[in-house]
């Protein structure tokens, strides 16, 4: 019977044969679905890797590359320089008090004291190593983070030395600045793009900030910050940068960033229009 | 030697009737157009039959390892993935041979449908076809819970909530599935005694019945059109068919075997390429990355929930499954007469076109779930760069509170972030500072989608935000402008009714 045959040309023994030996040929080498260590899930507090740590918990505001964020740049070669590791840890872990950088310490942590660690080991350019515990069902535990010559290399590289001239990110407790002086370091250093009292200049230009609101939102810690690191992801010049400033202008001195620190949180409290 | 084994094979076959009760059965005659082509329609359900035989297996090889104890049961589903060798592979072969065996349930019972072999004299063997297809669900929902995992406590609790819907009985029930009120240490128990020994045992009963009935009403002729079933008459033209028939042991059983043969392997192979679902983190219901999901049958029903308004879950949830069952129950009883061929069954064949569209698109929402918040959007997904530049100080604080408030979550930015509420790449062109200070204060009117954010937001995180808002506008592009408040940018016709009196001065 012509169907019959047709079946029996289906069933011929090679096809499945063959099939079944392409089958045991992949159970019996390396199949690719076999569930791999490497590719485990991780809980949270597993998660030692800078690529996952910085893209989950810091690339939404300070940017994909640590720069062109909406906050303040983190790979950025003055702030790398000048911060202190453990100064790094403690903004990391307790947050920036009076701006909207959130805490991932505390309680409950949102990391670890090791990922905490690794962040700062990464972006202060130290090369480091992971050391952990590794349980096959349970996966890795026990992590801790130190420094070592030949380990993992940070991902921005590693950061050039911390120029002489430049004021320190924390302010001595001797110095206090004067807004009087303040605003007239602004007329020079600041006034060409952020109008002379703040308010913004060029219609092209990074705009005011002589506002309430933007005061508001930033402390004298981080515009201090701003002033001697700039942002040069987006233009603004640093402690020393010449750019839009007057041919004989001198690098800003502690002194100079504490008066102008002084100046814009006395638009603070009272407004850009008050005499300071 | 022989004479003994012949002498021992006698006697066993006097005892048991093999060969005058079993191999009848076997041998029994089926219509003959079942060696043609029309005779491959007829594989899914013997393919259905193996992939369960497959699923008892690999469930025994799984039952000889696993744990049914919430300390244990993740631990040691990591044992099988990563110690045991080969125990990913009995997980994987589980799993796929599963799915397998949940798709040739509904081919089956498609072809059954669209050819009409549910009519007159099969229609108990349908009605028991539609609780093995419940049993197979169900299956499928308890094995799911057997993987530990998130997927499965978020799952027990939708069930949970599901069942506490009940009117009256809710909290018995609950506590009847649960274990107790909440999920603890008996819930995976029962789970474990469900999937294992109470599901899988009605199944077998319920697959005895079906078989006996395949056997004792014969299997359907394959249709023709304009042969019509009349109960009167069937009868007396099957039997014709069956004098001309051909015996089920012969080429029918050959392709049943063959298909069969296909089916396994191609899971097989499936189940060494995708490897084991699962386990994902653990069932630990504080953990804020899990991104429950459920299990592939389930994901209709999943996104018909999440899209239907609050006032139509109860409906959903306890009316609209009773309906659909119903309605399957009661198919061969609407019509167990007339034409069988689907060529002469327009609204069958629209039906089962309507049903898998349905099915299908509600499916693809349920994979992409846009409705769900993409919680790590306002920490992992940067602000566009082009958004960054053109950003004052202020709109910049505003980006960080845009981020900071989670916003992101749930609105994307040039297409990244949340799908639940729209894109804010150019709310600047829709709303006006006035309407985005409202809107974020107050949120979607009348308890809409968007919560109220005004307690969450000072007055300068306020300002900036909307500052930034308002900036977000292509090149080019005018803010948005209340036509009842300020003069439209654009010429406008001296206006003619009260309020949008928008015109230019």
């Amino acid at each position: 019977m012509s169907h019959g045959q047709r079946v029996s040309h289906c069933c011929r023994p090679g096809t499945p044969l063959w099939l079944l030996a392409a089958a045991l040929f992949f159970t019996g080498c390396e199949p690719p679905g076999r569930p791999n260590q490497a590719d485990r899930p991780l809980r949270p507090d597993q998660v030692m890797s800078f690529d996952r740590l910085y893209g989950t918990r810091c690339a939404g505001c300070h940017g994909a590359e640590g720069n062109l964020g909406a906050a303040p740049p983190l790979n950025d070669p003055l702030f790398r320089a000048a911060v202190g590791e453990e100064e790094l840890a403690e903004i990391i872990r307790s947050g920036r008090p009076g701006t909207l950088m959130p805490r991932f310490g505390g309680e409950p942590p949102v990391l670890t004291d090791a990922q905490i660690k690794l962040l700062v080991f990464e972006i202060k350019g130290v090369p480091y190593r992971v050391r952990s515990q590794f349980d096959e069902i349970t996966g890795p535990s026990d992590f801790s983070v130190e420094v070592a010559a030949d380990g993992q290399p940070p991902q921005w590289g590693t950061v050039s030395k911390r120029p002489d001239d430049m004021p320190s990110l924390t302010p001595s407790s001797a110095e206090s600045g004067d807004a009087k002086r303040g605003l007239q370091v602004f007329a020079q250093a600041c006034a060409k793009c952020h109008g002379e009292r703040g308010e913004g200049g060029k219609d092209d230009g990074p705009g005011a900030i002589n506002n309430q609101a933007f005061l508001a939102l930033i402390s004298d810690q981080a515009l201090r910050r701003l002033i001697i690191t700039g942002r040069p992801d987006l233009g603004m010049p640093d402690y020393a940068g010449k750019t839009g400033r007057p041919d004989d202008f001198k690098p800003l001195t502690a002194a100079d960033v504490a008066d102008l620190v002084a100046l814009l949180a006395s638009w603070r409290e009272t407004g850009a229009n008050a005499q300071p | 030697m022989f004479a003994w084994l012949r002498t021992a094979a006698r006697w066993l076959d006097h005892r048991i009737g093999i060969s005058t009760d079993i191999v009848p059965v076997m041998k029994h005659p089926v219509p003959r157009q079942l060696e043609g082509p029309m005779g491959w329609w007829y594989v899914f359900g013997s393919a259905s039959l193996t992939l369960f035989l497959v699923q008892i297996l690999t469930g025994i090889l799984l039952a000889l390892v696993y744990v049914p104890s919430a300390d244990e049961a993740y631990e040691t589903l990591l044992y099988m993935n990563y110690v045991q060798p080969l125990g990913w592979y009995i997980r994987a072969l589980h799993y796929y041979a599963g799915s397998g065996m949940m798709v040739m349930v509904l081919v089956h019972m498609t072809q059954v449908f669209l050819q009409g072999a549910y009519k007159y004299p099969r229609e108990l063997t349908w009605v028991v076809g539609v609780f093995l297809l419940l049993c197979t669900l169900g299956m499928f929902f308890t094995g799911q819970i057997l993987r530990w995992d998130p997927d499965a406590y978020w799952g027990l609790a939708v069930g949970g909530s599901m069942v506490g819907r009940v009117p009256g009985a809710g909290p018995e029930l609950v506590s009847i599935m649960l274990g107790g009120p909440i999920i603890g240490a008996d819930t995976l128990s029962r789970f474990f005694a469900l999937h294992v020994f109470i599901i899988p045992g009605l199944l077998i009963l319920l697959l005895s019945l079906h078989l006996w009935l395949v056997v004792k009403q014969g299997v359907s002729e394959p249709p023709v059109p304009g042969q019509q079933v009349d109960p009167q008459t069937y009868d007396a033209h099957y039997e014709g068919e069956l004098r001309r028939g051909v015996p089920f042991w012969g080429e029918a059983l050959l392709r049943d075997a063959f298909f069969s043969a296909v089916v396994v392997i191609a899971v097989a192979l499936f189940a060494a390429y995708m490897g084991p679902k699962g386990p994902d983190l653990p069932p630990d219901p504080t953990l804020q990355g899990a991104n429950p999901r459920p299990e592939w049958p389930f994901l209709w029903l999943f996104a018909l929930l999440s899209l239907s308004p609050p006032p139509a879950e109860t409906f959903i949830i306890l009316v609209l499954p009773v309906i659909l069952i119903l309605g399957l129950l009661l198919v061969p009883f609407v019509s167990n007469r007339g034409e069988r061929a689907p060529s002469r069954r327009p609204v069958a064949v629209l039906s089962v076109i309507v049903i898998y569209t349905t099915l299908g698109v509600l499916t693809y929402e349920g994979i992409t779930s846009p409705w769900s918040p993409h919680m790590t959007a306002w920490s992992g997904d940067p602000v566009p760069v082009s958004m960054v530049k053109q950003s004052t100080p202020l709109q910049l604080q505003g980006a960080v509170v845009f981020q900071s408030k989670n916003c992101r979550n749930c609105h994307a930015l040039d297409g990244v972030g949340g799908r639940r509420g729209p894109d804010l790449s150019t709310v600047g062109t829709r709303l006006t500072r006035d309407q985005l200070i409202d809107q974020v204060s107050n949120g979607t009117p009348g308890g809409g989608y968007m919560p109220a954010y005004g307690k969450q937001v000072n007055p300068a995180e306020m300002t900036a935000l909307v500052d930034f808002l308002v900036s977000l506008r292509p090149p080019g592009h005018p803010p948005a402008y209340n036509p009842a408040e300020q003069p439209s940018p654009r010429s406008v016709e001296p206006g003619t009714d009260g309020e949008a009196t928008a015109n230019r001065p």
